[in-house]
């Protein structure tokens, strides 16, 4: 039996291809006789294109096509490459193909678009006072889900939503207002738990937007061939963006043939893909040539999605002990100029689990502003939740003398933790899989030293005053009801079929490590195929949401069982008795007692070629996603087919965490805030990948500390253009930011309701960096320094100057 | 006619070998000249086909231009030559520390490795409604976006503000002033003229189009280092967001040369981050001559130091942190005993 | 030559910045011409003046007159002085960094703008209390002059009516520079916002961008106006038959001689009286 892979590092096989520059990303490609396409970005923040004048462009030589939004298919509405109606500045209105990207940004030039500006608002509250000026023509907030709809990006109604004078009464004190709510949900005994509090806290608490900025911006190459649209695009989940390519362009996804063997990195803004990739495509096919758009980092600080932004208030009781008897929560979102996005309902949720409030009521507006599209970014919603009740948690413990770790402990969600309202079928409140807070709180505090480092916090040395925080980073973190196809063919390896991005991340590798263990196959014996719709991939989770590693684990555990069982079956059809009679082993099925009787996998592939019906592919199971059947009838023939749907039950919703530990040292002399020390545990189920893992708890608290530190998006309000348009505006975090010696452990402790135990990780690590530097630096300088992020040195220092909290109090987008 | 920000527009591109040959291509093309340096200010500005130069005349093959040597008792430094060879240099290192330390904080490695010590200190600012391309006082309009009262305008200017609120951005700026450097300036007609580093910089009261004294076909060759500072007590803190690529937003450099009793007899002290120039603080040169290099000479002098300071909305913070660096370079910081 | 200046605001629109500056140089150069131009005229001049013979027997006949008449009191002097000295600082500060002339300028300008503001509202006041306010005045009734002075001109002896207190020129210079003036100086007020005074919350965004460029393009106008106008004031000031007028700025008083040559006694009556301070 080979030493199970699960658990154990591994060098990855794209690897050498990413480090030594061979890997081919979107912008790499060329065809021939390919032009290039520049975009004719809105300069105004809402805005109705009254007309245009392309000839002088047109006339340009070298200048192939013009396309505007007019030749794109309406979506129902929802956003579309171009636009006549630019609702944030930097939209695109039109596209200029040309033979290369001079002649057409030459062109651009020429071009004459007469724009009519419309109302805009950029900050969220500004849009809810009365007379607020309305973000869109049609209202300034999305309504609550439309029946029916579901998950964070559920279709929603735009209402128009504006509040008393009254309901701004406090604002200029800094206190969130709190008017007519669009959505809410309340369970427990809200009064009850306030009336019986010893301590009652309430804060508001301004969370940044960020752009995503991922390395690789969203540029894409197309062509057409025979009726197929060939497309280079960067993409998070290859097999779930071929489907909205489809639709962007307003064909079938059979005919769509989508390659992205590497994509540098989306953090939730190329999750299914990204809309602009259609324009190449539409100009392609306009221009009869290939089409290649590369965007610009000043275009992707527009185009290239943000985090929603929250202002939230959050009115917490505790008890003397510190235990958590109510919250009450309310949300301002922002979701930009397009949406709906649910990231504040997953805030309300994330509060609900991670702090267990007995009594909670969540209430919150979901507002458009004219800035530009967000979408999900790492953590979106438990974040932000972190940042608006970390500071209130840290507040209280401080008040009553309760260690920072044992509030979060005492406060935290363990096993199948219940959750959010009682809004079950049967009235019951949804609850987790499995919860293991407590534990990784115990193994990170010691790990951490964390009463050697809390007995310095708050001792100053000249200029100097540390502080620590901890902070339980919480986010769902795997699906269910996946397929996977992988075969066994007569060369005697097994080939799996990843329809998973490579982002970054390497579940797009893992998942077939799991399928090599459940049929004890060596890694060498392994071959993993990615990366192009054109290679026949099975129905997979979008990579977003944490979501791969728990579902694609469970539908490729799903897939080897059933190479197994065939495996199993052919044996006994060969060589008698029953397929239970049989085992596998040493690459080959024989039957159990008697090793030599058997086969070896190489022929168990001829065998069920010979076969054919379900064991070569001619035969599918019912169940599985017509994707899955398409490409299973291209693999047809190839050798033992293994597929499936995952069908494996599981009870409960499947979420992770990351508890975060951090020391700061904060100059109050200049107000700048130096992280020391930090340490990252998970508990995400059963490690598959170590180093990776690691990695991710690393990488993913990094985005965490960079939003406490510094990383944020300026929009310049009387204009309503982005003035943050530049990488480093943006701020993203630095390897000179991080301690050298940052850490990160796993409790690896299975989930019980999946076969593999192993759940996602890569967005709980986010809310743990962000809460605990925020913590870390409340608990140097006093929580009541800042009550909004990033806290950079201007707050700090002001602050500390005048004696009392300085910053602008409600203002987004700072 | 619509605006777009990439690629960069076509230029002729002139690589001479010799200074004179540089300034005849400027003479040549007169306003449609561009001086290329490290590029780093520069193509920014290309890329963004804000600046839409006829010719680029690139110095980086100009020889003598390059390169540290002896003069006299101090040091000259070629204007070409990069950060990183500045840094790296042994006698900036064992003498002019307060030059390596500045430079040193200047953006990336990368950056250092292609940006100069010309270029740091003729850079432009980083405002980034100008960088914007927003037609600004700067830019040749009549208005600053900076300055109203929704303007977002933390890293704006506290001091010396005219119109224009934008601030110097060179982190080697004020260590050069604080040294005391001239800055060797060959003009149009092939004259030379040597300017004291805080002279070679202008405010927006005088000239709010330009950040140097430089005058079109005018070319900065050198720096020079009098040996009066050398090895002096240094101090440089440039107090920025991140710790790598950013910008300072007040950055402190000073040369002070202690006397036997403890008494400061000399000092030179510069600030940056806080005017369209990096300011010399002259009165607070004189003010600690003679005094001891401790707290209470310290807490004077800063509060001389930003003697009519006029925050903006987002900026207040910079006075305090200016005079906190003040005060750090008059009487030092203390060190922590904290072991990690 | 560009009239205006125009640019791009953010949003891309086109937005009037300023008149362009060619027009500073164009008036400059018009103030130079006209100097020039008259200077050469007056030198051929026919321009018919009281014999001198007709002056002394008017002299003769109003021996009650006292030798020195007051034509400007103390107060409208000085005004006049701090309204010339702020009116120099304004055009120095304007025009002297366009000319290439690079100083901080800002703060002595809308100083100077305020000196002049003030000077002007103290001047209407006092104009309109203390003084013959329409004796600077022009009129319809202003024709008959007009007539005997353009034919005196043409060298021509008529009878009509002599300039009163003012002469006719004197008082349409007055009027085009009243225009020019408060043009400027409302301009100009309104400007300050602009930039950091004292007085107000620096706000450019007060008024939208036409409305700026409007009071930029009047600004500007009035400004390069008054470069003419203050060229042909001090050419005429300094002209030697016009020099009696100047001193007369200066001191006060003009000679009897001088009253009786120049003015309409009905339209300028002086009392008897005792003889002015110098």
């Amino acid at each position: 039996m080979a030493e199970r892979l699960i658990g154990r590092n591994y060098t990855p096989p794209d690897l050498v291809a990413k480090v030594t520059g061979r890997a081919r990303y979107a912008e790499d490609f060329r065809a021939d006789g390919m032009l290039f396409t520049k975009l004719l970005l809105s300069p105004m923040p809402h805005a109705r294109v009254r007309r245009i004048d392309a000839s002088a462009a047109l006339a340009m030589p070298g200048v192939k096509a013009v396309l505007t939004a007019d030749d794109l298919p309406d979506l129902g509405g929802g956003e579309r490459a171009l636009t006549n109606e630019p609702v944030y500045a930097g939209e695109p209105i039109l596209a200029v193909a040309a033979v290369d990207e001079l002649t057409a940004a030459e062109a651009i030039e020429r071009i004459e678009v007469d724009l009519e500006p419309l109302p805009f608002v950029t900050d969220p509250l500004d849009s809810l006072r009365p007379g607020g000026p309305n973000a869109r023509l049609e209202g300034n907030a999305w309504g609550a889900p439309l029946p029916g709809g579901q998950g964070p990006g559920a279709p929603a109604p735009l209402v128009t939503l504006k509040w008393t004078p009254q309901d701004f009464a406090e604002a200029d004190m800094g206190r969130l207002p709190m008017g007519k709510p669009l959505e809410e949900w309340a369970y427990g005994d809200l009064d009850g738990g306030f009336a019986g509090a010893a301590l009652v806290l309430d804060e508001t608490f301004v969370v940044q937007s960020t752009c995503h900025h991922p390395m690789e911006t969203r540029s894409a190459m197309a062509y057409w061939q025979n009726g197929k649209l060939f497309i280079h695009a960067s993409t998070q989940s290859v097999a779930q963006t071929r489907g909205n390519i489809a639709r962007w362009v307003g064909m079938s996804p059979s005919d769509v043939m989508l390659i992205c063997e590497y994509t540098g990195g989306g953090f939730g803004s190329k999750g299914g893909g990204a809309v602009s990739s259609v324009i190449p495509a539409f100009l392609s096919r306009k221009a009869n040539a290939p089409v290649m758009m590369r965007i610009t980092r000043e275009e992707e600080s527009y185009i290239g999605r943000a985090r929603t932004n929250m202002t939230g208030r959050a009115r917490i009781g505790f008890a003397k002990d510190g235990r958590i008897t109510a919250l009450d929560l309310y949300i301002v979102q922002d979701c930009g100029a397009y949406g709906p996005l649910g990231d504040h309902r997953s805030a309300g949720l994330a509060a609900s689990l991670i702090y267990q409030p007995p009594a909670m009521r969540w209430r919150a507006v979901n507002v458009i502003t004219n800035t530009p599209p967000r979408s999900q970014q790492r953590s979106p919603g438990p974040m932000q939740a972190n940042g608006i009740i970390e500071p209130v948690i840290t507040k209280a413990a401080r008040q009553l003398g309760v260690d920072q770790v044992q509030i979060r402990r005492m406060n935290s969600p363990e096993g199948k933790a219940a959750f959010g309202p009682a809004a079950g079928p049967g009235g019951q409140r949804a609850h987790v899989t499995s919860a293991f807070i407590k534990q990784a709180l115990d193994r990170g505090a010691a790990q951490f030293d964390w009463e050697a480092r809390k007995a310095r916090a708050g001792q100053r040395q000249g200029s100097k005053i540390r502080g620590v925080g901890v902070a339980v980073g919480p986010h769902g973190a795997g699906s269910i009801g996946f397929d996977s196809i992988m075969t066994i063919r007569p060369d005697g390896r097994l080939y799996v079929q990843s329809g998973v991005g490579n982002l970054g991340t390497h579940s797009v590798i893992d998942l077939a490590r799991v399928a090599a263990d459940v049929l004890d196959m060596p890694w060498d014996k392994v071959e993993v195929i990615w990366g192009d719709t054109g290679k026949h991939l099975p129905w997979t989770c979008m990579s977003v949401g944490s979501q791969t590693t728990h579902a694609m684990t469970r539908a490729n555990h799903a897939g080897a069982m059933d190479t197994r069982r065939k495996l199993q079956e052919i044996a006994a059809r060969d060589l008698g008795g029953s397929p239970d009679d049989y085992d596998i082993g040493g690459e080959r099925v024989y039957r159990r007692g008697a090793p030599g009787r058997g086969l070896s996998y190489a022929q168990a592939a001829r065998r069920a070629i010979e076969l054919g019906g379900k064991y070569d592919g001619h035969a599918v199971p019912e169940d599985i996603n017509p994707m899955t059947k398409e490409s299973a009838a291209s693999l047809v023939g190839l050798g033992l087919m293994g597929i499936a749907k995952d069908n494996y039950p599981r009870d409960g919703v499947t979420y992770s965490f990351v508890v975060g530990f951090a020391e700061v040292e904060v100059d109050i002399e200049t107000g700048k805030t130096t992280l020391i020390d930090y340490l990252g545990v998970g508990d995400v189920g059963t490690v598959i990948n170590p180093r990776s893992l690691l990695a991710q708890i690393k990488g993913g608290s990094c985005l965490g500390i960079a939003h406490a530190l510094f990383q944020k998006a300026v929009v310049d309000p009387r204009y309503g253009v982005t003035l943050g348009d530049r990488f480093h505006y943006s701020k993203p975090l630095s390897i000179l930011d991080v301690p050298a010696s940052m850490k990160a452990d796993a409790l690896d402790i299975a989930d019980p309701e999946t076969p593999v135990g192993a759940r996602g990780v890569g967005e709980p690590p986010v809310g743990a960096g962000y809460g605990a530097v925020l913590n870390a630096i409340a608990d140097a300088v006093g929580e009541d320094v800042f009550r909004r992020a990033p806290v950079t040195a201007d707050i700090v220092l002001t602050s500390l100057e005048n004696g009392r909290r300085m910053h602008d109090p409600l203002r987004a987008h700072v | 006619m619509a605006v777009i920000r990439d690629p960069m527009p076509a230029f002729e591109l002139f690589q001479p070998t010799s200074v004179e040959d540089a300034q005849a291509l400027l003479r040549r093309y007169g306003a449609g000249a561009w001086v290329l340096a490290g590029g780093l200010d520069s193509f920014d500005w290309l890329k963004d086909r804000i600046k839409r130069p006829e010719a680029v005349v690139d110095l980086s093959g100009i020889p003598e231009l390059r390169g540290v040597r002896a003069r006299g008792d101090g040091l000259e430094i070629g204007a070409m030559t990069t950060l990183t060879e500045v840094v790296r240099h042994g006698v900036v290192r064992e003498r002019y520390a307060l030059l390596l330390d500045a430079a040193e904080a200047a953006a990336s490695p990368q950056i250092r490795n292609q940006g100069t010590l010309g270029g740091n200190v003729s850079q432009d600012t980083r405002c980034w409604y100008y960088r914007a391309g927003w037609p600004c006082y700067r830019a040749g309009g009549n208005i600053c976006y900076a300055d109203t009262p929704e303007s977002i305008n933390r890293e704006h200017a506290i001091l010396g503000a005219d119109r224009c609120v934008a601030v110097n951005p060179s982190d080697t700026a004020p260590a050069l002033i604080a040294l005391d450097a001239q800055m060797v300036i060959r003009a149009a007609n092939g004259g030379e003229r040597v300017v004291a580093a805080e002279d070679y910089f202008v405010g927006p009261g005088k000239d709010i189009t330009r950040m140097t004294v430089l005058q079109p076909g005018d070319l900065l060759t050198a720096i020079r280092l009098p040996g009066a500072w050398a090895g002096a007590r240094f101090y440089f803190e440039k107090v920025r967001d991140r710790q790598v690529w950013d910008f300072a937003l007040v950055s402190v450099a000073s040369a002070m040369v202690v006397g036997a009793g403890g008494a400061i007899e000399r000092m030179r002290l510069a600030v940056n981050g806080v005017a369209a120039r990096p300011l010399r603080l002259q009165a607070v040169e004189d003010l600690v001559r003679g005094r001891p290099a401790n707290e209470a000479t310290a807490a004077v002098a800063a509060n001389l130091a930003i003697a009519g300071a006029q925050p903006l909305r987002f900026n207040a913070y910079k006075v305090p942190l200016m005079r906190n660096l003040v005060k750090r370079a008059i009487r030092g910081v203390e060190a922590t005993t904290w072991a990690s | 030559m560009g009239i205006l200046t125009w640019g791009r605001n953010p949003w891309d629109q086109p937005i009037l910045t300023h008149i362009s500056w060619d027009l500073f140089w164009a008036s400059l150069f018009a103030g130079v011409a006209f100097f020039v131009a008259h200077a050469g005229y007056m030198v051929f001049s026919t321009h018919r003046k009281r014999h001198a013979s007709e002056t002394d027997a008017m002299e003769a006949a109003r021996a009650d007159l006292p030798p020195r008449i007051v034509r400007h009191s103390g107060v409208a002097r000085a005004f006049h002085w701090v309204m010339a000295a702020a009116m120099f600082t304004l055009l120095l500060t304007a025009f002297l960094p366009i000319a290439g002339v690079k100083f901080a300028w800002v703060t002595w300008h809308w100083t100077a703008g305020l000196v002049l503001t003030g000077s002007i509202v103290f001047h209407i006041v006092h104009a309109t209390v203390w003084l013959d306010f329409w004796s600077i005045w022009v009129g319809p009734a202003d024709l008959p002059e007009l007539r005997a002075e353009v034919l005196r001109e043409l060298g021509h002896e008529v009878p009509g009516p002599r300039p009163g207190k003012y002469p006719l020129g004197n008082r349409l210079y007055h009027l085009v520079i009243v225009l020019a003036a408060l043009g400027v100086v409302a301009s100009g007020l309104v400007m300050m916002v602009r930039v950091r005074t004292p007085f107000f919350t620096r706000n450019p965004y007060l008024f939208s961008d036409a409305t700026w460029g409007g009071t930029y393009v009047l600004h500007g106008l009035a400004g390069v106006a008054l470069v003419g106008l203050v060229i042909a004031h001090v050419y005429f000031a300094v002209r030697p038959e016009k020099w009696w007028i100047t001193k007369s700025m200066i001191v006060g008083w003009i000679t009897r001689r001088q009253y009786l040559e120049h003015h309409d006694p009905d339209r300028w009556a002086v009392n008897a009286g005792p003889e002015p301070r110098a």
